[in-house]
């Protein structure tokens, strides 16, 4: 992916000729003074340009910023019908009687008009300015118009602290400002592949950005098409904000010596930023739930709720009003039914340390509530409950796009399934854990070799649709049918119909994540700057279920910094039936938010695998349960001040809460909270959790599987089936397996115990999740998806009698076969589709030609490739193995070689080879491998082994380091 | 920076000078580390995303800024970092009990960062690189502002209003300026030259000191209120605690700040006329109390030869280690132990004095043992009945407290009040009367250096704000 834009008019789209190939070509978007330098003298006359001077009287107030961008949008026309090409946006020029115009809203506004004026395209905007130093700032002017950007300030800064002798010694200043520039570079390049957008010139002006707080007036104006919900400022306090920064650079006179304040954006500050989570909330819920009490929670709820003076939330912009009487305490549900509303977030072993992880899958379950494993397994040793009766089972099992540890066994032990399509804090991301958190443990249950770094890929390579969502929600429910099926979904606009169409695949359950959960292992830019309040998506979800007849099939749960029962309430009448907790038991539990998360050295021994720090975990299950019970409590005593005896006659009741009246603050007090608050007409049953989904689970194939196979389950007795298998029959095999797994956990039953001969066209998914000691043989066809999951089975499609055309060349299953494998073996006789073993981590499988991006994210497993191979072969490949057959020496044009090498094979592979090809014979009778077998030696030259490099480095490292691998 | 340094290298603070070689001088009891430990010790420092110990300090001092700092051997940086929030860190340095270090996110599982010592290396190695100095105001105000008493609030909020432009002129009693720092505190914690560096700067700086001048005395408060557009009261807490106890008024028993005082006279060198002189030397001393006060003529009088020392609190002995329902990161409630109790002496808890006795002088106390009862916030004594005893005393100190401002009229003169306590009353701006504001122990009751020197700044940041609302004079 590069992020090159080109310069110069852009002329008819329609037309091609030369004249649309007279652009300067920009490497990047970020361009240093000499570039910027460069465009402005050096191609003059090929690309004239001129710089537009964006600054404003600085004692003209409002009436002097608009007039300014009415100035500088009126040169922009000018300068082009003169001919120029290239605009520059200035903000150089600002002095003691001139502010800047901030740099977003000159570009936003230049582009509009030129968009409305018809001449856009006929100019390249170049944007030269001291307010871009971040990611972000980049990212957003860009994204509202911009080609690319002088960040001269920043530059100047990167200067200094040369000067200063504050970088390593012997750095030079040309190579830090362009490092400054690279990262820069790499940021926005993130940012844009996040969005799933790959050109740069697609991102520039397409303004996939949501604005909080912006009046709608400001919007229609200069940032037209841009979402806004709540209202908020306008032009006069951009103006005065801007005036503020402007007189701090240029004061009347000075107090202080001289230099910045902390600022504390990303750290604390006494005198920064306010952050929700400071000493003061921390230590006073550290001492609630370490025997200060019920004090010091209200102390701790106290402090949180009082956002009137601070105004971090949009929830503490409301007041709760209620329409009733108060009830009695003692009538209102107990906090130990309430609790079972809650949930620990989604935190996986591997972020944080065993002992945190089993501390609270122990505390929730010993208050009938649920903890949640995270991505990345769990250790079927937490299965069996501990001799003093504690449990150490997550009852919430993660299903997120690395599918780490996903199998058989993993499915049966849950009591929710939860689908992650996205994290709060870093929507569009996949999780990443880096190579020094990955020890032994936790490199066994991901299926992963030790030191490798772990990336989940952005997209479930299985869920390109709603269709495939649904999919891949009924091959969760055929493996455990008692799980309730979960879609984690974050909070942005669109979230609503989203969540609609999830309720039609059949969610049972339905995250709402807010935009503030997340570890300190995030992205700093997604921490700061992706998603949106859970409010804001959870009201829009509520009022689109709602108002389709919806909600009533769905849980819906709210996730995201809740911290007091004030905090449940609002939640629960903006729409949520159930809440997940995540910062606030960890907290408890001792976390100080060191936010090092991803460094291994959590003092605290919380979020770290190092054995030293590891001892230093003084947390209890007895904290967690104590903030669970005082959240409850406090619930409660709301719930009697308002005279509600039963937490469901809360759920959906927005009209209880009233946007405040007494908010002084000179930016907040313009917020409009209708559209956050509305409440659409329904009958009270039609407004939360009274419904079940319909899976027709009753009636599919494996009911029949699992009946016919009952000498296996009960006794183990082999049993042989032969059966005929339609296209409607999805999942063939899942539902077994789970049955298997149930009665003989991780390692099933005996191989070959449970053989099943299918003819016919197999839908999709087919022989997820298949468990060790089943062997499904399918002389047919199959759908997307074989094997997916595959934990210990044995699967074998052959190519059907009756087809002309060779077995290698005739595609008999569909695109993503083996995702997220872990184990088990696949022998396709025939050709498989795109994405052929993607995020395989231990199957063994064998295949006679594939489409485009084979073995893409492999991190184990043995992939043997017997024919053509389609593109981009082995792209983020971190481990296993794959063979491929060279078949016209121009193997390596089909390889993606930024993460693996080739290698000649060695004596075992050709064993392994032979072995696997030799059975491939035997299991369907391939003729290609016959023929291969005849003159082994050389079908065996034919092979090159293509091995990711991050293994060989550790297996290197391993091997002198003289530790068995 | 390293962010490891905590898994590596143990907390090492500054060493102290042999008892034996101390307590034959007044000079100071610590010694500096070399550089490279300060650098090991800083690079403890884990950043915290939540800094606990700016939290724990009252100033908010930039800790991990300028830690880090340090660690990348930046001191002229670190110098800029701590002004910005300390007017004086060599006062700090020397004397802060530093609540920051239990808070410091260290502290929670193993030992704190060592942040004093930090803090002090930064501003010596300031001072020895001449990284420090006056910084005079470009332009001046017109304004003037009186700052009464001489104090690390005063000279705190001295310093902010003249650099914000203002004139500032401070008013001290006492024939010299500091306050405690000269008169209460002893050069064993802080050498005096500190305190001279210090005021030499403010003196170039533009602030005009007037000592020998007694604001209510020399002045009336009404003609100082007259003469300036603002008044700053920084008179500390200067009432000290006594007991009515039969025998109090024997030759013999005394306030211990009588004591202070004289001793911080003699090791300057000045005179201290023979008559009402008290002295430790030889003498079998008894000293009431169990705070600093108490600690620092325990100090003293090893210093001066004395023949014994018993120190007697009517509390109970602290626990070693933090108590229940007193967890991190509050100031723990446990036995602080100064290097003057390593020195010598014998504290004893739960001891009452009950009476002195003597002839020409006091000979012996009467004592009896006591238990405390907590009702609300005061706490009742009973003594146990059977336990009462006698004690040798030739010297006898009380440091038992302070009750707040030394003179009320002055205080009511200006229009403002005390509260129950003896403090002066101010709003949340520090502001006592229509310009009249106050700061320090004289507000907050006796206190400590880190709190005189963060009101100081915040009363003169208010006064500042009170000063630009005024019309142009
Ligand atoms: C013996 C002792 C040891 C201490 N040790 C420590 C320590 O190690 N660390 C620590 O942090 N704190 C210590 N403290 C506390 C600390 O010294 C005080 O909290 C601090 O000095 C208070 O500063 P201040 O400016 O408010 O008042 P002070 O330092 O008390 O200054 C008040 C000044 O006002 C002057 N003044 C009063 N009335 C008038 C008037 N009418 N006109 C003119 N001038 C007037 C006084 O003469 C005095 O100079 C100690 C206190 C004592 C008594
Ligand atoms: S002034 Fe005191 S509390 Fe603040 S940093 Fe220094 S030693 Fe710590
Ligand atoms: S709390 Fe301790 S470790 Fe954390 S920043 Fe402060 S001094 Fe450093």
């Amino acid at each position: 992916m590069s992020l090159a834009t080109s310069l110069g008019a852009g002329g008819n789209l329609l037309e091609q000729g030369p004249a649309q190939a007279k652009r300067l070509e920009v490497p990047t978007p970020i361009l240093s003074n000499a570039d910027l330098e460069t465009i402005r003298h050096v191609t003059q006359r090929q690309f004239p340009a001129v710089t537009i001077s964006t600054t404003f009287h600085s004692d003209g107030g409002v009436r002097a910023l608009e007039e300014g961008l009415e100035r500088i949008c009126r040169l922009a026309s000018e300068k082009i019908r003169e001919g120029y090409t290239v605009l520059v946006l200035s903000d150089r020029h600002v002095d003691a009687n001139h502010a800047p115009i901030p740099a977003l809203l000159a570009t936003a506004a230049v582009h509009h008009h030129l968009v409305r004026e018809h001449t856009r395209s006929g100019v390249g905007m170049v944007i030269e300015t001291g307010e871009a130093r971040e990611v972000m700032h980049i990212a957003l002017l860009v994204g509202f118009g911009a080609e690319t950007v002088n960040p001269y300030l920043a530059l100047e800064t990167v200067a200094e602290l040369l000067r200063r002798g504050l970088l390593p010694a012997g750095t030079d200043l040309a190579r830090a400002k362009e490092r400054y520039i690279h990262a820069l570079y790499k940021g926005v390049r993130k940012v844009i592949s996040k969005m799933g957008i790959s050109t740069i010139d697609s991102y520039s002006g397409a303004q996939i950005f949501e604005a909080v707080g912006l009046a709608p007036e400001l919007i229609n104006r200069y940032f037209p098409g841009t979402s806004s919900r709540l209202g908020g400022i306008g032009l006069d306090v951009v103006a005065e904000e801007t005036l503020m920064r402007h007189r701090m650079a240029f004061p009347e006179r000075s107090v202080d010596p001289v230099s910045l304040a902390g600022g504390g954006d990303y750290q604390w500050r006494r005198d920064g930023e306010a952050h929700a989570w400071n000493p003061t909330t921390i230590s006073l819920l550290q001492h609630a739930v370490r025997g200060g009490g019920p004090q010091s929670y209200e102390a701790f709820a106290a402090e949180v709720n009082d956002e009137s003076r601070t105004l971090k939330t949009l929830r503490g912009l409301f007041d709760i009003k209620g329409d009733r009487e108060p009830v009695p305490l003692d009538e209102v549900e107990p906090a130990t039914e309430i609790v079972h509303r809650f949930c620990t977030g989604a935190m996986s072993f591997g972020a944080i340390s065993k002992e945190m992880h089993e501390t609270l899958a122990i505390a929730m379950n010993r208050l009938g509530a649920k903890s949640n494993t995270g991505e990345g397994g769990e250790d079927p040793e937490r299965y069996v409950v501990d001799a003093n009766g504690d449990n150490r089972r997550s009852a919430i099992k993660q299903v997120a796009s690395g599918r780490f540890g996903v199998t058989a066994n993993y499915l049966v032990n849950a009591d929710e399934l939860q689908i992650k399509i996205a994290q709060g804090a870093k929507p569009g991301e996949g999780g990443q854990l880096p190579g020094n958190k990955v020890d032994e443990v936790i490199a066994r249950l991901r299926y992963s070799t030790p030191g490798v770094g772990l990336i989940s890929p952005p997209p479930h390579h299985d869920i390109y649709s709603i269709e495939d969502l649904a999919q891949l929600i009924h091959d969760l429910k055929m493996a455990n049918p008692e799980a309730r099926i979960s879609v984690k979904l974050v909070s942005e606009v669109g979230v609503g119909t989203v969540a609609a169409g999830v309720a039609k695949a059949r969610a049972e359950h339905i995250v709402i994540a807010g935009y503030d959960g997340g570890t300190g292992a995030s992205p700093l830019s997604s921490v700061k700057h992706a998603g949106v309040p859970w409010e804001l998506g959870l009201s829009e979800t509520q009022q689109v279920l709602v108002a389709q007849g919806l909600r009533s099939r769905v849980v819906l749960q709210v996730d995201g910094q809740l911290k007091t029962g004030r905090d449940v309430l609002v939640g629960a009448m903006l729409g949520a039936d159930e809440f997940g907790f995540s910062t606030a038991p960890l907290i408890a539990s001792g976390c100080v938010m060191m936010r090092v998360c991803h460094l291994n050295t959590c003092p605290v021994g919380i979020a770290t695998h190092d054995p030293e720090l590891r001892k230093r975990f003084a947390g209890t299950p007895e904290h967690v349960i104590a903030f669970m019970l005082f959240l409850a409590e406090d619930v409660r005593e709301r719930m009697a001040g308002l005279g509600f005896r039963r937490f469901e006659e809360l759920i959906g009741r927005s009209d209880l809460l009233q946007p405040r009246t007494d908010i002084e603050h000179w930016k907040a007090r313009l917020l409009d909270l209708s559209a956050l608050l509305h409440r659409t007409d329904a009958a009270p049953e039609e407004t939360h959790h009274t419904l079940s989904q319909e899976h027709h689970l009753e009636d599919v194939l494996d009911q029949r599987l699992i009946e016919l196979a009952t000498p296996a389950l009960e006794r183990g007795d082999p049993v042989r089936l032969k059966l005929r298998v339609r296209n409607v029959d999805r999942t063939v095999g899942g539902m077994l397996s789970g049955a298997v797994a149930r009665r003989y956990g991780e390692h099933g039953l005996p191989d070959d115990t449970i053989r099943i001969d299918l003819h016919g066209s197999a839908g999709g998914s087919f022989g997820a999740w298949l468990a060790p000691g089943i062997t499904l043989s399918l002389r047919g066809e199959a759908n997307d998806y074989v094997g997916k999951g595959l934990s210990g089975g044995r699967l074998i499609v052959s190519s059907p009698p009756n087809v002309s055309r060779a077995a290698e060349d005739n595609v008999v299953i569909g695109n993503v076969a083996l995702y997220g494998a872990t184990s088990g073996e696949l022998f396709v006789n025939g050709v498989a589709g795109e994405r052929f073993g993607v995020r395989n981590s231990g199957a063994v499988a064998i295949v006679e030609g594939v489409g485009d991006h084979a073995c893409e994210y492999m991190t184990g497993g043995r992939v043997v490739i017997l024919g053509r191979c389609g593109r981009n072969l082995a792209a983020g490949m971190s481990g296993g193995v794959a063979y491929v057959v060279d078949m016209d020496g121009r193997l390596h044009e089909h390889f993606n070689l930024a993460m693996v090498g080739l290698e000649e094979l060695d004596g075992e592979d050709a064993q392994f080879l032979h072995d696997v090809i030799t059975r491939h014979r035997e299991y369907t009778g391939s003729l290609l491998a016959s023929r291969m077998l005849q003159d082994w030696k050389a079908s065996l030259g034919g092979f090159v082994k293509v091995m990711p490099n991050e293994l060989r480095r550790v297996l290197s490292l391993k091997a002198r380091l003289d530790v068995p691998a | 920076m390293s962010r490891t340094g905590f898994m590596e290298h143990p907390r090492e603070p500054r060493h102290k000078r042999p008892v034996v070689a101390r307590v034959g001088d007044y000079r100071e009891v610590y010694i500096s580390h070399p550089l490279t430990t300060l650098r090991t010790q800083a690079a403890r420092c884990m950043d915290c995303a939540v800094p606990f110990c700016h939290q724990g300090c009252p100033l908010g001092n930039l800790i991990p800024e300028w830690n880090e700092l340090v660690h990348d051997g930046e001191w002229e940086q670190a110098i800029t970092r701590l002004h910005l929030t300390n007017n004086f860190p060599e006062f700090t340095g020397t004397l802060c009990p530093a609540p920051c270090e239990p808070a410091c996110v260290l502290a929670i599982n193993s030992d704190a960062v060592t942040i004093k010592d930090i803090e002090l290396s930064i501003i010596d190695r300031a001072f020895e690189e001449g990284w420090v100095r006056a910084q005079p105001p470009g332009s001046r105000t017109g304004k003037r502002v009186a700052v009464v008493g001489s104090g690390p609030a005063g000279l705190a909020a001295a310093q902010q209003l003249n650099r914000a432009g203002h004139r500032v002129t401070v008013y001290e009693k006492a024939d010299r300026a500091g306050g405690l720092l000269r008169y209460g505190i002893p050069d064993f914690k802080m050498e005096k030259h500190r305190l001279e560096r210090r005021l030499a700067l403010l003196e170039a700086e533009g602030i005009v000191f007037e000592c020998n001048y007694e604001i209510g005395r020399t002045i009336s408060a009404e003609e100082l209120r007259r003469s300036f557009d603002a008044v700053m009261l920084c008179v500390g807490a200067e009432r000290g605690r006594d007991v009515h106890t039969p025998g109090r008024s024997l030759p013999g028993v005394h306030l211990a700040m009588d004591y202070l005082v004289q001793q911080n006279r003699r090791v300057t060198g000045e005179a201290v006329p023979a008559a009402g002189a008290i002295s430790a030397a030889g003498r079998r001393v008894v000293i009431i109390g169990g705070g600093d006060t108490a600690a620092d003529c325990l100090g003293n009088a090893h210093r001066e030869g004395c023949a014994s020392v018993e120190v007697l609190s009517v509390y109970p002995e602290p626990p070693q280690t933090r108590p229940a329902g007193n967890p991190w990161p509050e100031w723990p409630l446990v036995l602080q132990t100064y290097p003057a109790h390593e020195e010598g002496g014998r504290r004893q808890y739960g001891v009452m004095v009950t009476g002195f006795q003597g002839s020409e002088r006091v000979e012996t106390i009467e004592t009896v043992e006591c238990e405390v009862h907590r009702a609300g916030s005061r706490r009742d004594f009973t003594p146990r009945p059977g336990s009462e005893g006698l004690m040798p005393a030739d010297l006898v100190l009380l440091a038992i407290g302070f009750d707040g401002v030394a003179s009320a009229s002055l205080v009511e003169s200006l229009g403002a009040r005390l509260t129950d306590s003896g403090a002066i009353a101010v709003d949340a701006d520090f502001c006592a009367a229509p310009g009249v504001f106050a700061s320090g122990d004289a507000t907050r009751g006796a206190s400590l250096i880190v709190w005189a020197i963060a009101e100081g700044r915040q009363a003169a940041a208010a006064c500042d704000r009170y000063l630009a609302a005024l019309p142009k004079s």
